[in-house]
């Protein structure tokens, strides 16, 4: 076991000693890290713009609109001319605005029906649709507000009560109804928020490790391609050791850009609780150590580093694409079968569960279980496939 | 007193593929001898030495080295060899003196003991002042004399020399041929391939010339050059060249 620690101290002081690949190494994780933050960072619920064109500036009801609208959180409000909201719809910068017309608090306050334009390119898309369903839900307030305002005033027309004291008092009941509503939503929330940082994580730490299966795939065959392989051949160095030596090398180089993009995951989006922290680094470095074996097969297969790079890419691009790396997979459909015999899966799953679900260990031991068979299997068909190919042992 | 086999090769044959590299070759080599194993390119000579050390298993044939059967006791004697390639080896981003430690940990050494002998070996090829440098900033003669260095290590009863002289400068090469001779006197028994005939030659007690695979003449060089001609008429080259031809190999 000590040459087999001195192997792979060898290959990590090999790795320390070019600066550059060093500096790549480490940086491209935090590189990864940072796109992540620039593109998930803050916007990890639902906003959106609403763009507004007020015809009826100055107006009660068209100001009081606006207002209510502003207080929601998911909404940024951009008020817009007709000219130039017509312009940027044309030129499709915006999909969808929204016209309140002219003279829209006057015919409000004479009690006469207005109607608000949401003027959009095709249906709105997506986010535009939510924007209209809130805009939608004021507008109903408003309505509702006038509309049980004008029936109190029929009801009271006859007594003493002054119409302004009954518009007061509607719309200081209408306030605390909207601040102490009678029917009430509550949320109970199971596990963390669907985060697109906490859905892409596991992926990305994922993608990472896989990274291990090229490095592991090249060190052995680069030592074939120089001659210091042949040359631990004929010292007393056994098979085993020199097999549990690069295995060592290749965990460790794959597990330390896992290490930084996960420690930076859990100082900035604070992901993690300490527990599911440590018990995702286990995952992680269980996955590690299936990569590094399944480098190694790929290594004692092929004859050549170019050989292994382009194997080892291919491999790890196709379980990036078939693993659930950047989009979920439907459950029951072909994918998921396909999914399968990609060694990721069972990772991405794993850590999944522990990111996303509030998952522990236990829950996981179906998929720590697979992983750990891909080690056992990639070691031993490694070390077969070295024995029977051309020069092996 | 008679010389003691230290190893000895019996019709030894490996192929790849439908090539016969080695076709039957046998000889002995005594303890405390440096046997030149000389021949053009495609000759046997670095499979046979890749068989002898443990690397390549022949087809057929047996090897003994320190009485140990090769098929049987490879371990037993990995632990009595040292191997200088005819590549240079070794691991180009650490400095000399790491390349040494390590193959010295590979060959069952303490670290300290390691780094005592790493450093006296450096000194024995004339690189002690150069042992923190990096092997890649070195010259191919440095380079050279680092790759027996590394051989050295674990101190081997046989070493087993792969044109360890080649396209290196007179200097660096005077400095090997003084180190291999030196090893010599202290008992090491070696086998040394070159293409250098003067080298083999000056170094070497016998010599065996192959060709196509096969071991075609074996003695000393004295009694080689007697076969056509005086020998201080003629020199070892004029015999390789009688006994391979003169025809191009590549």
């Amino acid at each position: 076991m000590t040459k087999a620690l001195q192997i792979a101290w060898l290959q990590v002081r090999i790795y320390l000693q070019d600066k550059s690949d060093l500096a790549f190494s480490l940086l491209l994780p935090v590189v990864t890290f940072a796109l992540m933050y620039f593109v998930f960072g803050g916007l990890t619920q639902f906003h959106a713009t609403a763009h507004i064109v007020n015809e009826d500036p100055g107006g009660v009801y068209s100001e009081a609109f606006i207002e209510q609208l502003e207080a929601f959180d998911e909404l940024n409000i951009d008020l817009l001319s007709l000219d130039k909201a017509d312009g940027k719809l044309e030129r499709a910068d915006l999909l969808m605005f929204i016209v309140i017309p002219e003279g829209f608090s006057e015919k409000l306050a004479s009690g006469e029906p207005v109607e608000l334009l949401f003027k959009q390119r095709g249906n709105g898309g997506q986010e535009q649709q939510i924007v209209a369903a809130l805009v939608r839900s004021v507008a109903n307030d408003i309505s509702l507000e006038l509309q049980a305002q004008g029936q109190v005033i029929a009801a009271l027309v006859d007594t003493d009560t002054t119409i302004s004291r009954i518009e007061t008092t509607v719309e200081r009941l209408f306030a605390e109804e909207r601040e102490n509503p009678t029917v009430a939503v509550t949320e109970d929330t199971i596990g963390s928020s669907p985060d697109p940082v906490e859905q892409f994580l596991p992926g990305i730490i994922t993608m990472y490790v896989l990274f291990a299966i090229i490095l592991s795939a090249r060190t052995l065959v680069e030592e074939r391609h120089l001659g210091t392989l042949e040359r631990l051949l004929t010292t007393r160095l056994s098979v085993g050791e020199l097999f549990a030596g690069k295995f060592i090398a290749g965990i460790s180089r794959g597990f330390i850009q896992t290490v930084i993009l996960m420690v930076l995951s859990y100082a900035v989006f604070q992901i993690f609780t300490p527990l599911s922290f440590v018990s995702s680094l286990l995952v992680a470095l269980i996955f590690t150590c299936a990569a590094s074996a399944l480098g190694l097969v790929i290594a004692s297969a092929v004859r050549t580093p170019d050989q292994a790079s382009w194997v080892g890419v291919f491999f790890t691009m196709a379980m990036v694409m078939i693993g659930g790396t950047f989009f979920p997979i439907e459950e029951g459909s072909v994918m998921e079968i396909i999914s399968r015999f990609s060694v990721n899966t069972y990772a991405n799953d794993a850590l999944g569960t522990l990111i996303n679900e509030g998952g522990s260990l236990g829950d996981i031991g179906l998929e720590i279980g697979v992983l750990a068979g891909v080690i056992v299997v990639g070691l031993l068909l490694s070390r077969y496939l070295f024995k029977v190919m051309p020069g092996g042992r | 007193m008679m010389p003691v086999d230290y190893l000895v090769a019996q019709d030894l044959h490996k192929s790849f593929n439908e090539h016969k590299a080695v076709n039957g070759v046998s000889f002995t080599i005594h303890k405390r001898e440096i046997f030149g194993l000389l021949g053009p390119n495609g000759a046997g000579k670095t499979t046979t030495i890749r068989m002898l050390s443990t690397v390549l298993e022949p087809d057929q044939g047996d090897v003994i080295i320190g009485g140990h059967l090769i098929r049987r006791e490879a371990e037993e004697v990995r632990n009595l060899i040292g191997v200088c390639p005819q590549e240079l080896a070794l691991y180009v981003e650490l400095g000399a003196l790491d390349n040494l430690i390590f193959f010295g940990r590979m060959a069952g050494m303490s670290s300290q003991e390691a780094r005592e002998q790493a450093m006296a070996h450096l000194k024995l090829v004339g690189l002690e002042e150069r042992a923190k440098g990096k092997i890649d900033k070195f010259s191919g003669g440095m380079k050279r004399r680092v790759n027996l260095a590394v051989a050295l290590m674990g101190h081997p009863e046989l070493l087993f020399l792969d044109e360890p002289t080649v396209g290196i400068d007179p200097q660096s090469r005077n400095n090997i041929y003084e180190t291999i001779e030196g090893l010599r006197d202290k008992g090491m028994t070696i086998l040394h391939t070159t293409h250098y005939m003067e080298e083999a030659d000056r170094l070497c007690d016998r010599v065996a010339i192959m060709d196509g695979g096969q071991v075609i003449a074996l003695d000393t060089p004295h009694a080689l050059k007697a076969q056509i001609g005086s020998p201080d008429q003629v020199t070892l080259e004029d015999v390789f060249l009688k006994m391979t031809g003169r025809s191009l190999r590549d």
